[in-house]
């Protein structure tokens, strides 16, 4: 009897004491701190917005080996926008109402942001924007900070410029796609031509899906333009680099390039081999030795392996690193505040300096970066299919910031070519 | 026949009160923003049946339609900062006067060639607002929304309201079509336009007026959607995903009925919505795929043919 009570007593206190570890273990266990986004898995943008969240998502990992946020998990709520504007507010009612997320990170590109800045000023969240160009200027919201290096609007368009005047240039030739971005880009090189008193002998825009250049290109070349800005998206990027191959831009042409999207690419830049050699065009962070900072080399390293299963661009230099730098200066700022405070943590991410892998961010009232940190970089020594070529340093010497810079332009266009 | 119709008016007004009480009783604004979306593709499936289904005119040009709409709403607000019921019947009165453009083309083409040019259209408009810097060009326009009006507590609300109305009217005007001698008009010229003029039905006065009618009601769908984002840029707004879209639904419900498109857009729209938030990757595509493909094949007359089919089925096994 007394051995059956003992042996009851003992069960029981186990038990007891089971149920007592696992809730004590439950309190313990905090909800996840949520960040909600969505992010073009399905449409034009999908290449970028994929790697992006790629980006982001090996930030979460690192942040959840190190034991998380505020003691808590951090967890990412992504959907599929579409690459559309019309998705968007759906969506990020959704992650506010429904999923009740902490955080919000914005999808990539301008369009489906666009139609966010209002929902977010109104209900007074935070946005972490990624790669848009100018949402905020009308808007004004005063807790958006974009990760991309773009800085103020003109100094994209000035900085080439400013490279082709140094270089002897004076007359400008302005050749754009007819959609969103190309056109930002081309409203803002008008202005700054006309500041730098320098004149614009050509200026075309062409329709979208464009493929056959050589008419445009021969009319350009009639023009004799010493500066050729060209503001393309991927697939005309690689039809206008073919058609200068074929017909030749001409002698007076001292730099060439600017604002081409999908040279940041690596399947593009792959397919498109020394066609690419003299271009000197837009990028974000390249592989030079002035652009390694802390925790760089380990994010790529990691990126390579996860790029192959996640099927996304092979290098991811233009999007990849910024996704991960928006999680890092969320980090530091929830760190740095202690709670999840919306306007607290906007307050420190306007005051501060942030360290993050692609160098210090700091951001001007607007949101965006107080200077810009858009490289300028031309194409040296590029050979036909060889992806590897684009991880070595000196493929992509950097020209524009002074910070960064790793060599000196050469000029005019065809010598560099060569 | 009169007591369907007592129903039907029964049957909008308690649609109406409902969705009034909704948006006094839900906080939660998440249902607003996706149900907005669902009561828009109505609109657009509804009246793309008007021409499509009645009249057997397939318009792909449904995007061209309701871009006019979106943007004739953003010039209008930038131009005067009119408010969004003027909005709304400046679209509806620039998509009559589109359609009426469209319905004078069906004069000389039939079948896929009208398909073609109606394609076309969406095309040359969309090129011509992407050159049109003072609606934002391409690089489109962010709008600021002014205060909502009494008795709406949200703007997304109150869209959403609106567009119900806009259902319920788009809904009356179809209703009426099939019902009236309008209908059985263009019935008779959707199975042999030849055979039908020569019978006396005014085959072009019949088909003007379906381009009018649906074009004005695809416009005025179109209109809130302004308001709705607050920003517009043409490759959202002309998106050839309405066009998809839309006749997707009219198909899948079936355009046999004027509660087809209904039933379709509500289903697609719904699900579209709800993989948007679930799966959310490619395969969301895909599933949408499989699903037209399942219904082609399955029910080629809409879910209203099959649920007829299956009703005329079960009378013959009674009799």
């Amino acid at each position: 009897m007394k051995r059956r009570t003992l042996l009851g007593a003992t069960i029981s206190a186990a038990v007891l004491g089971l149920t007592f570890g696992l809730t004590s273990a439950a309190t313990a266990q905090q909800p996840p701190i949520k960040i909600g986004m969505s992010m073009a898995q399905t449409g034009g943008l999908a290449g970028g917005g994929k790697a992006s969240q790629l980006g982001i998502e090996i930030w979460r990992d690192d942040v959840n080996a190190r034991g998380g946020l505020l003691g808590r998990k951090v967890e990412l709520v992504v959907y599929d926008d579409k690459s559309s504007a019309s998705e968007t507010p759906a969506i990020y009612s959704k992650l506010l109402d429904v999923d009740k997320v902490d955080i919000l990170f914005a999808p990539y590109a301008t369009v489906p942001t666009a139609p966010l800045m209002p929902l977010v000023k109104q209900r007074g969240m935070l946005l972490m924007g990624n790669f848009s160009f100018q949402v905020n200027s009308k808007v004004g919201h005063d807790m958006w900070f974009n990760n991309a290096p773009w800085g103020p609007a003109d100094s994209w368009a000035a900085s080439f410029l400013e490279l082709g005047q140094k270089a002897g240039g004076k007359t400008i030739a302005l050749l754009a796609a007819d959609q969103e971005f190309a056109q930002n880009l081309a409203l803002t090189a008008r202005d700054v031509a006309k500041k730098m008193n320098m004149q614009i002998v050509f200026d075309q825009a062409y329709p979208p899906n464009t493929v056959e250049f050589s008419s445009i290109l021969r009319a350009l070349k009639a023009a004799k333009p010493d500066i050729v800005y060209v503001a393309s998206y991927p697939p005309d990027s690689a039809g206008i680099l073919r058609a200068v191959n074929e017909i030749g831009i001409g002698n007076n042409v001292k730099i060439f390039g600017g604002g081409m999207v999908g040279l940041q690419f690596g399947a593009v830049m792959e397919n498109l081999g020394s066609l690419l050699n003299g271009v000197v065009n837009y990028n974000t962070w390249l592989p030079e030795p002035s652009m390694q900072n802390e925790g760089t080399k380990a994010f790529f390293e990691t990126y390579t392996k996860r790029a192959i299963e996640a099927k996304v661009d092979p290098l991811g230099y233009y999007l990849a690193p910024f996704g991960y730098a928006s999680g890092q200066m969320i980090e530091q700022a929830i760190k740095a505040v202690g709670s999840l405070d919306q306007k607290a943590l906007a307050k420190y991410l306007r005051e501060n300096e942030h360290k993050t892998i692609v160098g210090p961010i700091a951001f001007a009232a607007d949101g965006e970066r107080k200077e810009s940190a858009t490289l300028q970089a031309q194409f040296r020594g590029v050979v036909d299919k060889n992806m590897d070529q684009f991880r070595k340093p000196g493929t992509q010497v950097i020209l524009f910031p002074a910070k960064m810079k790793s060599g000196d332009l050469i000029s005019p266009f065809e010598a560099a070519r060569k | 026949m009169k007591r369907n119709g007592i129903f039907f008016w029964i049957g909008a007004a308690v649609f109406l009160i409902a969705i009034a009480l909704m948006t006094k009783l839900i906080t939660n604004e998440y249902p607003f923003f996706a149900g907005y979306v669902i009561l828009q593709f109505i609109v657009l499936a509804v009246a793309w049946s008007i021409l499509g289904g009645h009249a057997g005119y397939v318009n792909f040009g449904t995007s061209a339609f309701f871009g006019m709409g979106v943007y004739t709403a953003v010039f209008l607000f930038k131009v005067a900062g009119a408010p969004l019921l003027v909005q709304i019947a400046a679209a509806a009165a620039v998509g009559a006067l589109m359609g009426f453009a469209l319905g004078l083309l069906t004069l000389r083409m039939q079948g896929i060639f009208f398909s073609i040019a109606t394609i076309a259209l969406t095309i040359v408009i969309e090129t011509s607002i992407t050159n049109w810097r003072y609606v934002g060009g391409a690089a489109g326009i962010q709008l600021q929304r002014p205060p909502v009006t009494w008795p709406f507590s949200g703007y997304v609300q109150m869209l959403f309201f609106v567009q119900a109305v806009l259902v319920v009217l788009a809904v009356v005007v179809s209703r009426y079509i099939q019902n009236s001698w309008i209908g059985r008009g263009l019935q008779a010229l959707r199975d042999d336009e030849l055979a039908a003029e020569c019978t006396g039905v005014p085959t072009l006065r019949l088909k003007v007026l379906a381009c009018v009618v649906s074009g004005a009601l695809m416009c005025a769908a179109g209109a809130p959607a302004a308001m709705y984002l607050q920003y517009a840029d043409p490759s959202s707004a002309f998106n050839l995903n309405y066009s998809v879209s839309t006749l997707a639904m009219s198909l899948i419900g079936g355009t046999a009925h004027w509660a087809g498109p209904i039933v379709g857009a509500i289903l697609l729209g719904t699900t579209q919505q709800l993989l948007t938030v679930t799966i959310s990757s490619e395969v969301n595509v895909l599933v949408l795929g499989v699903m037209l493909v399942l219904f082609v094949v399955a029910a080629p007359e809409g879910l209203i043919g099959l649920l007829r089919r299956v009703r005329d089925k079960r009378k013959e096994g009674k009799q």
